[in-house]
């Protein structure tokens, strides 16, 4: 069974960025040579969190927003477990942002993919917390006037371990960044994954992305934090995209007594 | 015989830490102690009495009226000194006045010690003198008690309580004082007891917020946590806290968390997810007053109704209402053992009273004795995770042992994929609720205390075990015979064992007896069919039942 589980036919629409984040998702994990049965994929709800159902691992497709407690919950108990979470703008930054502050906080050893189209898909066309000032929906008539949230700020500022942004149209760049924040050990690693919505979003369109998106030069340190600050800041014209910043942190689970020796699983078992 | 001395005092002087000391120093002393608190939801200030009863046999409740009133300041004086008996004696820090003995508390303290600190230890000694305790007993438990924190103190404790002895010997000893009866040494709180309970049981993650009054139990593990290998997270939200929980039980780990009404409200998803993934997932409710903020610090049991239903959709769950510290450090265990075997939620819904009642019990197992997580050691490389099965419960396996396992908050099929295939949905909503049979032919049948065939039958559940129990004594004792039924096991019911139970004998009254106001227990068991025509009493003032406040509510 865990050899020819095919994966459903995706409930995505033709064309969408999902599929291309999917198959380097994919390409990522069997590059870093990781275990699919000691994988787990964990999601909310929306469109990028059906992803896990796609692919071949272990699932815990929970509830909407809180995808990272139970991410969290799981790297606790079995700290020896790739704890991959699949999220979308929606799910990670409007329902689920109290959590990415903490989780951010907690450094949890969480790899983080938030495929982030600045929309709302699965409930049809709303603005996301990441639409731009004036993008007009079926809600929003008179166009968003609230100020886009900026993941990649956020995470600066609170010293997260791992900062990057990628492109879903560009795939090798999407697989370098994806690879590194699964080689990246020392807790949280955030990718937000620029995506664009075939069906709702009709201004940053792949075009849109395409001709914005400049990969960060080599020079760049990412243990700078206010080059990286200044990095994230960057939108509009030019959107940075590569790994923006590496906090110095201990991840949460290397800093637990009781994990010190065993995984709280191997203990459960061991009396 | 019994006493009750309550101890009184605004926030921050020490009422708390004075009846802690009295609590286990009257038990090592061999008597029976039964100490409960009241207190406000402020740090500083305000009015907080702390009682300890003590007697020569096992109490079950607390008493209305205190025999010995100690006042750690005078504003106490005003709304508490009628609260005392007629043989009744008040003390106060200070300059007394008419009809109270003055004990200078503090200023001793500061005398012997150079700080007031210690002035609950002259308070202890005073009261072991009043009482005609062996002082030199007290001295013993004072020098375990502060071990710890090197000679010094003990020392200083002790020279407090000696001193504490002869400003009391000018005061004249009590009638009647209780005798030590080789009562248990030991003594434990709600809060202790399902601490306890759950490390023992395996227990390895608790995730919580913080939330009065399930604090106690969340700081408990806090100090069980090196020693039984606990990770205790305190999470940012009650959401992120039971979503937690899922996590870790997904990957195979005994997981709970602590919370109160309105955390519980936000957990509801949560729960409701742990019904539809089948995880194992345990809550303790300690309620209190609502709605809303309600009455934070006192006691009341309001969330019943809503725990039976919280969640939305349909999934079968077990609660417990334990009656007794004692009480709480069984069901707790067995409410981590259901909620594993049936793979489903299982809650223990205690309150303020329940969470801080310090009583007398033989000491508690505190050996590792992890539960079954009924795990399949082998699961077969064709697993899925919600196989149909007649009971309901599908073998469970873990991620990162073999095959894959698949679990989803979106109906799925049996091997935990999203579907929206209709008839797939009923066979998996009938195979969830079909445990529900399975709880039912498991379920504790009710508890009868006292005579058969009783003329009035007393309906409780949870921790009004108590006081009912004493109020059964009481209506006995004046010759109205009277029994009880308690339900530790409140959902779901052991129907036909509950309908004999309440049948039997035919009482002339039944009388449900409930910390709420509109008497939400009842209303299940009418549901149920097993309870018909019945009075109740009600209590929702935020105070816990007393055994005479009961009985004379009977009488009435």
């Amino acid at each position: 069974m865990i050899e020819q589980w095919p994966g459903s036919t995706p409930a995505w629409c033709p064309g969408c960025g999902n599929f291309s984040i999917l198959k380097t998702l994919d390409k990522a994990i069997d590059g870093a040579g990781i275990d699919r049965r000691g994988l787990v994929l964990v999601s909310g709800i929306g469109q990028a969190a059906k992803l896990p159902h796609y692919t071949r691992a272990n699932v815990f497709n929970g509830l909407h927003g809180r995808a990272l407690p139970a991410a969290t919950g799981i790297k606790i108990a079995n700290h020896k477990l790739e704890v991959v979470v699949t999220s979308g703008d929606g799910d990670m930054y409007g329902e689920g942002g109290n959590h990415l502050i903490h989780a951010i906080r907690r450094n949890v050893g969480v790899k983080l993919f938030v495929h982030n189209n600045q929309v709302y898909g699965l409930t049809k066309g709303q603005a996301s917390p990441t639409s731009d000032i004036g993008f007009v929906t079926k809600i929003q008539t008179h166009g968003v006037i609230l100020q886009p949230f900026n993941p990649l700020a956020l995470a600066i500022i609170e010293d997260c371990s791992f900062v990057a942004r990628s492109f879903a149209g560009t795939p090798e760049h999407l697989l370098e960044i994806m690879a590194a924040a699964l080689r990246h050990k020392d807790g949280l690693a955030l990718v937000d994954i620029l995506q664009p919505c075939q069906s709702f979003n009709k201004v940053n369109t792949h075009r849109w992305y395409r001709d914005r998106v400049k990969p960060i030069g080599d020079s760049h340190d990412p243990f700078d934090r206010d080059e990286a600050l200044r990095l994230a800041l960057q939108w509009g014209d030019e959107i940075p995209i590569g790994v923006i910043y590496r906090g110095r942190r201990k991840s949460f689970e290397s800093q637990l007594p009781a994990l010190a020796e065993k995984t709280l699983c191997e203990q459960a078992e061991s009396v | 015989m019994d006493l009750t001395i309550r101890i009184a005092g605004e926030a921050g002087q020490g009422v708390q830490t004075t009846g802690n000391l009295l609590a286990g120093a009257f038990a090592r002393v061999g008597l029976h102690v039964f100490a409960t608190q009241s207190y406000m939801s402020r740090i500083r200030g305000g009015l907080n009495w702390f009682d300890v009863r003590v007697g020569d046999n096992e109490m079950f409740s607390g008493k209305e009226k205190a025999d010995v009133l100690v006042a750690l300041n005078s504003d106490v004086l005003d709304p508490l000194r009628h609260e005392v008996t007629g043989r009744g004696v008040v003390l106060l820090d200070g300059a007394g006045s008419d009809g109270v003995i003055s004990i200078e508390l503090s200023k001793t303290a500061k005398q012997l010690t150079g700080s007031a600190q210690m002035a609950n230890t002259v308070a202890a000694g005073a009261i072991f003198n009043l009482l005609g305790c062996g002082l030199d007993e007290l001295c013993d438990y004072l020098s375990v008690q502060f071990e710890k924190k090197g000679e010094q103190v003990v020392e200083g404790n002790i020279l407090c309580a000696r001193r504490g002895a002869e400003l009391a010997a000018l005061i004249p000893a009590l009638d009647d004082a209780p005798k030590s009866s080789g009562a248990p040494g030991t003594v434990y709180n709600g809060s202790q007891a399902v601490g306890l309970a759950a490390a023992t049981a395996g227990v390895k993650l608790v995730a919580s917020y913080p939330m009065t009054p399930a604090t106690g139990t969340f700081t408990v593990f806090a100090g069980l946590a090196d020693e039984y290998g606990i990770v205790v997270e305190q999470a940012e939200d009650e959401i992120a806290a039971i979503n937690m929980v899922c996590g870790a039980t997904y990957a195979g780990v005994p997981a709970m968390t602590t919370t109160s009404g309105g955390g519980f409200a936000l957990m509801c998803e949560g729960l409701s997810l742990a019904g539809m993934m089948e995880l194992p997932v345990f809550v303790l409710l300690a309620q209190r007053p609502g709605p809303a903020t309600g009455l934070p610090t006192r006691t009341g049991q309001e969330d019943l109704g809503f725990a039976v239903h919280a969640g939305h959709g349909e999934f079968p769950r077990a609660l417990f209402a334990p009656g007794t510290p004692q009480q709480a450090y069984e069901l707790t265990r067995r409410a981590i053992e259901t909620a594993h075997k049936f793979q489903t939620p299982a809650i223990l819904l205690i309150d303020q009273f329940l969470a801080d009642v310090q009583k007398n019990a033989p000491p508690l197992d505190t050996s590792l004795r992890p539960v079954d997580r009924h795990i399949l050691a082998e699961p077969p490389d064709d697993y899925v995770r919600y196989a149909v099965t007649p009971s309901g419960i599908s073998p469970r396996a873990l991620p990162g042992t073999g095959p894959f396992v698949v679990c989803d908050s979106d109906e799925h099929t049996e091997d935990g994929h999203i579907t929206e295939d209709l008839n797939v949905r009923m066979r998996l909503q009938d195979k969830r609720l079909a445990k529900i049979e399975g709880l039912i032919a498991e379920a504790m049948p009710p508890e009868h205390y006292g005579p058969s065939g009783a003329g009035t039958l007393l309906v409780a559940w949870g921790s009004t075990y108590g006081p009912c129990r004493e109020a059964v004594d009481i209506l006995n004792a004046e010759g109205k015979s009277a029994a009880m039924v308690h339900f530790a096991q409140v959902w779901p019911l052991a129907v036909r064992a509950v309908r004999s139970l309440l049948r039997e004998g035919e009482a002339k009254r039944v009388i449900t007896v409930e910390g709420n106001a509109t008497g939400q227990f009842a209303s299940i068991l009418r549901a149920s069919g097993a309870l018909d025509e019945h009075e109740s009493i009600l209590r929702y003032d935020g105070m816990p039942f007393t055994g005479e406040g009961i009985a004379a509510r009977v009488a009435q």
